[in-house]
């Protein structure tokens, strides 16, 4: 069984070998030294790595009797995943640096991470699933609390570990509840049992299985711990909050309900609906009164994950397609949004504050007008990359016959636009001038203003990632 | 009625180029600046004058009925193709567009002051010219969408393009939130007309009239797309965003606010007039909707002093016309429509530029500080004196044409029933319009020269009065010759009707008909309106009335407070009220999935509950709800908890789970053991920090948790399901060697399990230990300090009952524990049990006699012990590759050596020695952590095993004697 395997989940192997022997040289080498080294090999083997799943993987392959499944849909998810980190481990190492963050713990349980959410776009089985999922959420709620003098980032870290144990455990009483009632945890073996017979049983481990995943991917309303966590956490750490779990889990949801639950779609799909209805409102409304940007982010990330569920409420393979269309963008759009936040400083030390992005066109043109562009992608308004987005999975919902879903979806946009508008405002015509400072690292203002231009570029083909969501998504739902 | 011929559809090209050539324009203002503000000006005129030149090549055969139509794939998946059609409708719009865009570039020209960004600004004129074109032009719903809202994103930029003034911000701020906002609602209407259509060709679409009309999702895809349309062309209620966009620099407020971004709303129901219009629905809302902004406007206009929002406010009310003719829902109102968009576009264009020019001149735009400028200024005189009175429909202008074709068709529309109501109102929106037009003129050109004027204020240079001048004279011409434009407003109508037309003819005079008399009392009307403005205005500044600005303000300002405080209630940052959340919307999950499932019915009975079920029953219950009722204070709830984990293993034994029984009770003591001892240095009891409310509702919450989960757990137990038992039962001897089960599961079928378990568990101690190492370093142990604990300490720390006690016993414990390991695989008991018994056995003797005497006596460091124990475990699973198995898988076999009987030796049991070790070194490990915390809060080291000693007292006495 073993060498054909191993050379499936090379990648994984790869990556977690290369942070369980970082950690080593960590631990008995430079120590923090080796920081700023340690974060470059790190984010230099994503690209290697997303490079070689990306061009190298053809085809579907199962590795240890199931349990693993590469195939196009997973190749998606990882390379989405390992390049969205690697940006952002990119975009953290001045701000890390500065603030005397940049231990050698960071790019490693970042990297642990990364694996845990390879593995999840990839599980095949209840316990991959479950293996990457808190591998994932381990590391995370340490990076969550890393700055460890501060107590906002240990309560933010405290608060996601004790939410998200709730959560993992909701998940496995569901997951027994379904391997209770279906006789097994492979996912092909739920959907043969699920289509002959749906018990209560397994509609119970489905419904805690899918309140389990929704705290992962942040959904209302089981968002709570997002907006104190991503305002606790140092921004970098948030900034791959907002990116890259959210990817992962998100397709891991798109996994469990088509590749275990696909006989019962009309049993899932009112879940989803109302979830994503949940998220869209409450992201929206919610970030309204919102000053802190991190905060406002946080909001935000709900919403867009309603509108992401939107697309697998639809059911259909149009529909995961849709969903995989908008993490991709999601995640360009984030990367460059937190690059600015990161780069809001006021006399050298970091501000979240909306209020003191006032005026800032006048001060740094350049700077504005990029987040201008990605505020109106993130709000959806034509003809940036996020209206397709959007406009992907609305058409998803309404081809699948939830219209209603798709004109509530339109009514949250038009309330979230407003936040994401003032935003816009306060830079171009706020009330009095803020001396936020100016400049910022380069690569901040690289990456901003590339996912910028990214929004607007976009709109030419997508840059083909609609026909690779196809492909994924095709693979995925049949 | 004429059916026109079937339209011939011609495949060209060039579309795309005249959309795409104001785009690649936009590239070239910004650098050209450096040359001079001729050039610039010159290169953005350019790329204008070539798409209009081409547009006009293509205009003969529009006019001849011909369809020119282009089509390029563009993500075809999401239904997306660049595809652009030009028919009589884009025809004159794009004109205008053009037309206009052209003038507007001259002008500018000479309004921007030096110290201006020109650059900037016709890079955005250029952005926002193509934006127009692709909306008038698309052929796909979607292409139509984004042009829409890049409209909105240009026009931002333009309306923000003068920051340095403060009225600028609210209405940059209030033009995006409302006309973004609404753009948005659009984009779901557009995608249930195309779902209903079968697809996003606009051409397609259009064919499809009925299907839509008749259709269970026409309402709120004609509401979403009114919504659209509506905010864009500022209807009211939305209009009162308009006037307040006016502090764009003049420029911006002619070409976008008159001519061009506010029709586009217009055009959008024109362009969907042959699908939308025609049922009752279409006709309330659009035509009444058009009839209040029309009235509401001109009257707001004619007490408007600043001439821009004069304007500004008429041009809602002219748009108010449109909408409502287009509302009206007949072929010929839709004629009408189209013309008064021309003759609108022309003098109000004419206007915006005159009111331009006196600003420019006078540096101010107040009217009540102006005055006599007809002869400071004769040729703007003429010019905005001709505009106006063509705005006011005096006869031989091309506003008069309009104006009687809409009060004639006012005059014969029924609303609700009744036929007097709009032609009556339409004649006072008339009426009104008359009188803003008129003071227009008389207040601001007519009257005496004033001494005053801000700058004295004369004609300006040619090149600015030359293009208001160009648009007047166009006024004049349709005016006098209507038939000239009958052509293009017999194709572009006919676009829009969908190529029914009635018999019409545009000419001066149409005979003494009741628009007419309707005209007359407008002029009339209109002119003693304004002769007693006076008193009307200091009424009507005295009259409370609503402001737009304040009532978006307190709109605003209530969103984010209602915002603020449901943040405030959901996300306080209390943990409490987040599981409260969490868990409630749990169960309500959980309730929506018993809902949704069908139960099958029960086969098993309930079993007959003896006395002593029931005791232990009632004493689980008692114990819980004790819990509950005392957890705030700490030692009592952990003593309950042990009570509760007592009777659990009770329950385990009665229900023939030795195994479990037995794991049960080691684990509840060694960890209540550690807790108490942990519990020492923290607050006895938990202060009250919750309201009585607040805990009844998490008690609601959590008793409808635990009764949901009861009730799950009861509905299974009542029905069989398929179990695994089965087949762990039947291999356990054959496969693993062992016939008890549970251990055998542990050691061998997972064994994986098992191995990853003591990992975790090694882990934990050593994580422990290294906390507690930081934690002691650090402020924690400061504390610890100055903690005083003496008034906890016994006076008989280390009796000598207990001492005696747990001496005697250590050995017995010790021979259990190794009895119980032995046995373990094939009886209740195992590793994992002894290893926990040996612990306890331990942990006593640390109790008895004090940490640092204990410690002095151990051998085997704990760590290393953990190590021993997954290496061991782990080479015993790998010693299975030996045998070519996989890992941990065990072997077995028999051994007799004589005089004992024959006796099984498996390899689980290797690895169960190594659970042994990995647990009790564990457990010691965090015994030994803990008890670190003691040294630092003073505890004293006792040299002796226990404080009183009576064979030491007594040899002491001896001594002295």
């Amino acid at each position: 069984m073993l060498p054909g395997d191993l050379s499936i989940i090379m990648p994984e192997i790869i990556l977690a070998v290369f942070a369980m022997v970082g950690l080593l040289v960590g631990a008995y080498g430079g120590k923090d030294k080796t920081g700023p080294a340690m974060l470059w090999a790190t984010a230099v083997l994503f690209i290697v790595l997303a490079a070689w799943i990306g061009f190298q993987g053809a085809g579907t392959a199962h590795a240890f009797l199931g349990m693993f499944v590469d195939d196009a849909f997973a190749r998606f998810g990882k390379v989405t995943v390992l390049l969205s980190a690697a940006v952002v481990l990119l975009m953290s190492e001045s701000y890390m640096a500065r603030r005397n963050l940049l231990r050698f713990e960071y790019p490693l349980l970042v990297a642990l991470a990364v694996v845990g959410m390879m593995v999840m776009v990839s599980a095949g089985n209840l316990m991959s699933l479950y293996m990457g999922l808190e591998l994932q959420s381990l590391a995370l709620y340490v990076i969550a609390s890393l700055r460890r003098d501060s107590v906002k980032s240990t309560e933010a870290g405290l608060k996601y570990f004790v939410l998200g144990a709730l959560s993992s455990g909701l998940l496995l009483y569901g997951a027994s509840l379904v391997y209770g009632f279906a006789g097994t945890t492979q996912f092909l073996g739920i959907l043969a049992v699920v289509g002959i017979d749906t018990s209560l049983g397994l509609l119970f481990g489905l419904s805690f299985v899918i309140a389990g995943l929704a705290f992962k991917i942040s959904a209302a309303p089981f968002h709570m711990w997002t907006p104190d966590v991503y305002e606790g956490s140092p921004t970098p750490v948030t900034a791959f909050f907002a990116t890259a779990p959210k990817v992962a889990a998100m397709l891991l949801f798109a996994r469990v309900v088509h590749d275990a639950f696909g006989g019962v779609t009309d049993d899932w799909q009112q879940i989803l609906a109302v979830l994503s209805v949940a998220s869209m409102f409450l992201g929206a409304v919610a970030a309204i009164g919102q000053r802190n940007i991190k905060r406002l982010m946080a909001y935000s990330s709900i919403a867009h994950m309603g509108y992401a569920l939107m697309g697998l409420a639809a059911g259909t393979a149009a529909g995961v397609e849709a969903m995989l269309i908008y993490m991709a963008i999601y995640v360009v759009m984030n990367i460059g949004t937190f690059a600015f936040i990161l780069s809001m400083e006021k006399d050298g030390s970091p501000v979240t504050d909306i209020e003191t992005l006032s005026m800032l066109s006048r001060r740094d043109p350049m700077r504005a007008l990029a987040m201008l562009v990605l505020l109106f992608s993130l709000a959806g308004v034509p003809p940036l990359l996020g209206f397709f987005a959007k406009y992907a999975v609305l058409l998803a919902a309404v081809e699948a016959g939830l219209t209603w879903l798709a004109i509530l979806g339109v009514i949250a946009s038009v309330i979230g636009a407003f936040y994401y508008l003032r935003i816009v405002y306060l830079m171009y015509f706020g009330a009095d001038e803020n001396e936020l400072d100016t400049g910022g690292s380069t690569m901040l203002r690289v990456i901003a203003m590339a996912s910028a231009a990214i929004m607007v570029l976009g709109l030419w083909n997508l840059f083909g990632v609609e026909g690779v969501a196809k492909a994924a998504a095709a693979t995925l739902v049949n | 009625m004429t059916e026109q011929e079937a339209t011939v559809v011609v495949n060209d090209l060039s579309l795309i180029i005249i959309v795409l050539l104001p785009f690649i324009g936009a590239l070239f203002p910004g650098p050209m600046i450096r040359a001079g503000r001729n050039s610039c000006a010159i290169f953005t005129a350019l790329p204008t004058a070539l798409s209009l030149i081409m547009l006009l090549l293509l205009a003969p055969s529009v006019m001849d009925g011909q369809v020119i139509a282009v089509e390029l794939a563009w993500l075809p998946q999401l239904g997306l193709s660049v595809a652009f059609f030009l028919d009589g409708l884009g025809l004159l719009f794009a004109v205008m567009i053009l037309g206009v865009g052209l003038l507007i570039t001259l002008y500018a020209r000479f309004y921007l002051s030096g110290d201006d960004p020109m650059g900037q600004f016709y890079t955005f004129l250029l952005l926002f010219q193509g934006a127009m074109l692709g909306i008038v032009l698309s052929d796909n719903i979607l292409l139509l969408l984004v042009f829409w809202e890049l409209t909105s994103l240009s026009s931002f930029l333009l309306i923000g393009y003068w920051k340095h003034l403060p009225e600028g911000r609210q209405g940059a701020r209030m033009a995006l939130a409302v006309t973004g906002g609404g753009g948005l609602a659009m984009i779901a209407g557009m995608l249930i007309l195309g779902e209903i259509a079968g697809s996003y060709k606009l051409t397609d679409i259009l064919l499809q009239g009925e299907a839509i009309r008749t259709s269970e999702w026409y309402m709120p895809a004609l509401i979403l797309i009114l919504l659209g349309a509506f905010t864009k062309s500022a209807q009211f209620p939305f209009h009162f965003w308009l006037p307040h966009a006016m502090a764009a620099p003049t420029p911006v407020s002619a070409y976008l606010h008159s001519a061009t971004m506010v029709k586009a709303g217009v055009f959008l129901m024109a362009r969907m007039w042959p699908v939308l219009a025609g049922t009752d629905a279409w006709f309330y809302i659009v035509a009444t909707t058009g009839l209040v902004t029309m009235v509401l406007g001109a009257l707001i206009a004619l007490f408007k002093d600043d001439l821009k929002a004069l304007l500004a406010f008429s041009t809602v009310s002219h748009l108010g016309l449109m909408t409502m003719l287009l509302g009206f829902g007949t072929p010929m109102a839709a004629v009408v429509a189209v013309f008064h968009i021309i003759n609108h576009l022309t003098f109000k264009a004419a206007l915006f530029m005159t009111a331009g020019i006196i600003d420019h001149e006078a540096h101010t735009r107040d009217i009540k500080r102006l005055g006599g400028l007809r002869t400071l200024m004769p040729v703007t005189f003429v010019i905005g004196a001709l505009a106006a009175l063509s705005m006011a429909g005096i006869p031989l202008l091309n506003g008069f044409l309009s104006k009687e074709l809409m009060l004639e068709e006012a005059a014969h529309t029924t609303w609700a029933g009744s036929p007097y109501a709009l032609p009556a109102l339409a004649t006072l929106g008339a009426l009104l319009s008359v009188a803003y037009s008129f003071r227009f003129i008389g207040h601001v050109f007519l009257g005496p020269v004033r001494a005053d004027y801000p700058h004295k204020p004369h004609d300006p240079p040619f090149g600015l009065w030359v293009a208001p001048a160009l648009l007047v004279g166009l006024v004049v011409l349709i005016g006098l010759l209507p038939h000239i434009v009958e052509p293009l407003v017999r194709v572009a109508a006919g676009a829009v009707t969908g190529g029914v037309l009635p018999e019409f003819h545009l000419k001066i005079w149409h005979g003494v008909t009741p628009a007419l008399f309707m005209s007359a009392i407008a002029v009339l009307g209109g002119a003693a309106l304004l002769a007693i403005h006076h008193p009307l205005d200091r009424a009507w500044i005295a009259a409370r009335r609503p402001e737009a600005k304040a009532i978006f303000d307190s709109v605003v300002g209530g969103a984010t407070g209602l915002s603020q405080r449901f943040t405030q209630l959901t996300h306080d940052g209390a943990m409490s009220r987040y599981l409260a959340i969490f868990v409630a919307s749990t169960t309500v999950l959980g309730y929506l999935a018993w809902r949704g499932g069908g139960l099958p019915a029960a086969t098993r009975d309930l079993l007959p509950v003896p006395p002593v079920v029931l005791v232990g029953w009632v004493l689980l219950l008692v114990a819980t709800g004790s819990v509950v009722l005392m957890h705030r204070d700490r030692f009592r709830a952990l003593v309950v908890i042990g009570v509760i984990g007592l009777t659990v293993s009770v329950g385990f034994v009665y229900l023939s789970a030795p195994d479990l029984a037995l794991t049960q009770i080691s684990v509840e003591t060694v960890t209540i053991m550690l807790l108490l001892l942990a519990l020492h240095y923290m607050p006895k009891v938990s202060p009250v920090e919750s309201s009585v409310g607040r805990r009844i509702r998490d008690g609601v919450i959590a008793v409808a948790a635990g009764a949901g989960v009861g009730a799950l757990a009861y509905m299974f137990l009542l029905r069989d399901t398929p179990s695994i038992s089965e087949y762990h039962l039947a291999n356990s001897y054959e496969g693993g060697g062992g016939t008890n089960v549970v251990n055998v599961i542990l050691v061998d079928f997972r064994g994986y399990d098992t191995y990853g378990e003591i990992i975790v568990l090694g882990i934990a101690g050593l994580i422990i230990y290294a906390v507690m190492e930081a934690l002691l370093n650090g402020p924690a142990a400061r504390k610890l300090r100055n903690t005083d604990y003496s008034s906890d300490r016994s006076r008989d720390r280390h009796p000598l009952m207990m001492v005696i006690a747990t001496r005697v016993m250590m050995p017995m414990a010790i021979l259990v524990g190794i009895y119980i390991f032995l046995r373990g695989h094939n009886q209740p008991g195992g590793g994992f049990v002894a290893g926990l018994v040996v612990s306890i056995a331990l942990l006593m003797q640390y109790m008895a006699s004090g940490f640092a005497w204990t410690q002095s006596r151990q051998r085997i460091e704990y760590h290393t012990m953990i190590g021993w124990g997954v290496v061991i475990a782990g080479l015993t699973g790998a010693g299975a590759w030996l045998g070519g198995k996989p890992f941990l898988t065990s072997g077995y076999d028999y051994f007799h050596f004589p005089p004992i009987e024959e006796f099984e030796l498996a390899t689980a049991m290797l690895f169960d020695l190594g659970v042994f070790l990995a647990v009790l070194g564990a457990v010691m490990l965090m015994l030994y952590s803990l008890s670190r915390i003691a040294h630092y809060a003073g505890e004293t080291v006792n040299p002796e095993p226990m404080d009183y000693d009576p064979s030491t007292r007594s040899r002491i006495v001896k001594e002295e004697k």
